[in-house]
């Protein structure tokens, strides 16, 4: 690092960093909902904002980088890119769609359930982009509108999602600056994600579920599938399915192991890319070194690292902490109060805004609360409320994760658009059901 | 111009594409014979899938309809910006290094900028094998 480590901000013209920094977050927060120019773009022009104008010094701004929270991502990154190629992933959705006889209600329940254990073992981003091409092949074969399938995908993606410290990026976040471990999130968040799609399942077999029919042709068409020719490549298969499986074992065992989650997804990475490259020359080895680095989401690298650093300006200037002190005021300092305010608020901002960035934001502003409720120690229902709310908030609208652009994308390519009120007149209400189930849950376990 | 014409001209031609051009005979865009299929025929899921694909699947039955309306479909809709073309005067090799940057395997011979044939990497082994047997 090159800046003077005592090199302290001063914001020019002598102005004041609350109003700088708040109105240059909030330009950033309001470009990035326009989606008019691309999240990393944005972000990272709103932290060199942040410290060309003199909010933060480079060297706070730095500080304000969760490097836990990039690595675990790159890492996992790396390991989804080298496992797809493999074809394992469609060799499962495929497999299960003629385990049930290639019936559509079947179909609908199997590729759901794979992609909930999916999203909650790897990510859901990836899971939506190997199930959704399956999916739409499936129902055009069957002959039947993929509409139905495509919703339930997604919501199932973002309620698999949210079971895991991997599943979801908030809960990466959220894990990684409490210091929160995977077992943490598996016995805490996992138990009710059953129900949550259970539920959610129940649903969607009413109203779509139970009129659904394929022609005995059809199903024959998806039984003549060969899903033994999409594993390209055993050696490859049995590599990456080793390696993932350590990792995941690794992350079980972090705590006892004393590491940090990204310190295991990176070294499973490079233990992967050593295993897939073993007796490769120098140029084969760079060239696919060089291939799998390009399938890492800079972008999504990029806009952490830019919005780490907006919300570090913010945070630096106080702002944080006055919207801390105002919440406080509105609940009156009750944690149940405050639990299903963050739980519920999160989850409708998440159907409308982006999740990473208000969890982002929401995370100092709950360590901020620590002092009222006696402790950082007896913030965790605050914690999986904010979680849980921000996951499944994911499922309100069609632009509320990621997961759900990439199958609304896929399906417009196939020419089945997913419009946006229409998904959302059907969703929202659904993720409020959603989230009066977790509300449940949490005044049961947790206030 | 409707696809059946393209698909005939670029048989005949035995290359990839054919150029588009403006009424003054200069190129103003390409119209490929993959560009045609892949957008009239392969949907992104099928190429995404298609190790697992079986013998029977859907596009068999209704293929007659469906090859008759694309052959009859105007070719418009599958225009693409120009492709790269050099001009006749350039060395073989200069085609053969500019097939390779662009990832392609043919090129547009022009002459100020109207269209005279197209050269691929056939025509090149072609010749090649020609030049070897005269000499």
């Amino acid at each position: 690092m090159h800046g003077e480590p005592g090199l302290a901000a001063h914001v020019i013209f002598g102005w004041d960093p609350l109003w700088v920094s708040s109105i240059l977050f909030v330009a950033t927060y309001a470009v990035i909902i326009s989606e008019k120019v691309n999240r990393a773009i944005v972000a990272g022009l709103g932290a060199g904002l942040m410290v060309t104008l003199g909010v933060l010094n480079q060297q706070t701004a730095i500080s304000g980088i969760d490097f836990n929270t990039l690595g675990l991502l790159a890492g996992m990154m790396v390991i989804v890119a080298i496992t797809r190629e493999s074809g394992v992933f469609q060799y499962v959705a495929v497999w299960s769609a003629k385990k049930v006889k290639a019936s559509p209600w079947g179909i609908l329940l199997m590729l759901s359930l794979v992609t909930a254990v999916f999203s909650a073992m790897l990510d859901n981003v990836t899971t939506v982009l190997l199930i959704a091409p399956v999916t739409l092949l499936i129902c055009h074969e069957l002959k039947v509108n993929p509409y139905p399938f495509l919703y339930a995908e997604i919501f199932a993606s973002n309620i698999g999602g949210t079971a895991t410290l991997i599943g979801d990026p908030p809960n990466i976040m959220i894990g990684s600056a409490v210091g929160l471990t995977f077992n943490q999130f598996l016995l805490n968040l996992a138990p009710i994600t059953p129900v949550i799609l259970a539920v959610t399942l129940g649903i969607i077999y009413l109203v779509w579920g139970r009129s659904m029919e394929a022609s005995p042709e059809a199903r024959e068409r998806i039984m003549n599938f060969r899903e033994r020719e999409a594993i390209t490549d055993v050696k490859l298969l049995k590599q990456s399915l080793s390696v993932l499986a350590l990792v995941i074992l690794g992350f079980v065992l972090a705590h006892p192991l004393r590491l940090e989650p990204a310190t295991i997804a990176m070294f499973g990475a490079a233990v992967l890319l050593l295993l897939s490259n073993f007796r490769n020359s120098a140029e084969e080895q760079s060239e696919s070194v060089h291939e799998i680095f390009g399938k890492i989401e800079w972008i999504t690298i990029f806009f952490f690292i830019g919005l780490f650093i907006a919300v570090k300006g913010i945070e630096e200037a106080g702002v944080l902490g006055i919207l801390a002190d105002m919440v406080i005021s509105y609940t009156g300092g009750d944690l149940q109060v405050t639990a299903m305010a963050i739980l519920w608020v999160s989850a409708i901002a998440s159907a409308i805004v982006d999740n990473i960035p208000f969890v982002a934001t929401m995370i100092p502003v709950i360590k901020s609360m620590a002092p009222t409720f006696g402790g950082a120690e007896n913030l965790m229902p605050l914690w999986w409320a904010l979680a849980l709310g921000a996951c499944l908030g994911g499922n309100g609208s069609l632009v509320g994760a990621s997961a759900n652009l990439i199958v609304a994308g896929f399906a417009e390519r196939a020419g089945h658009r997913i419009r946006f009120l229409p998904f959302m007149l059907m969703a929202f209400p659904m993720m409020l059901i959603s989230i009066a189930i977790a509300s449940l849950y949490m005044y049961l376990r947790y206030l | 111009m409707n696809v059946r014409e393209v698909f005939e001209a670029c048989s005949e031609a035995n290359t990839p594409a054919i150029p588009f051009c403006d009424d003054n005979g200069h190129i103003s865009g390409r119209v490929t014979l993959k560009n045609i299929l892949l957008k009239s025929c392969l949907p992104e899921f099928m190429v995404e899938m298609a190790m697992v694909l079986g013998e029977q699947l859907s596009h068999m039955q209704d293929m007659g309809t469906e090859t008759r309306q694309l052959l009859d479909n105007p070719v418009d809709p599958y225009v693409q910006k120009p492709h790269i073309s050099l001009t006749s005067d350039s060395p073989a090799i200069k085609a053969l290094a500019l097939m390779e940057r662009n990832d392609t395997s043919y090129i547009f011979v022009v002459d100020e900028g109207r269209y005279l044939g197209v050269i691929t990497i056939h025509s090149l082994a072609n010749a090649l094998v020609s030049f070897e047997n005269r000499s």
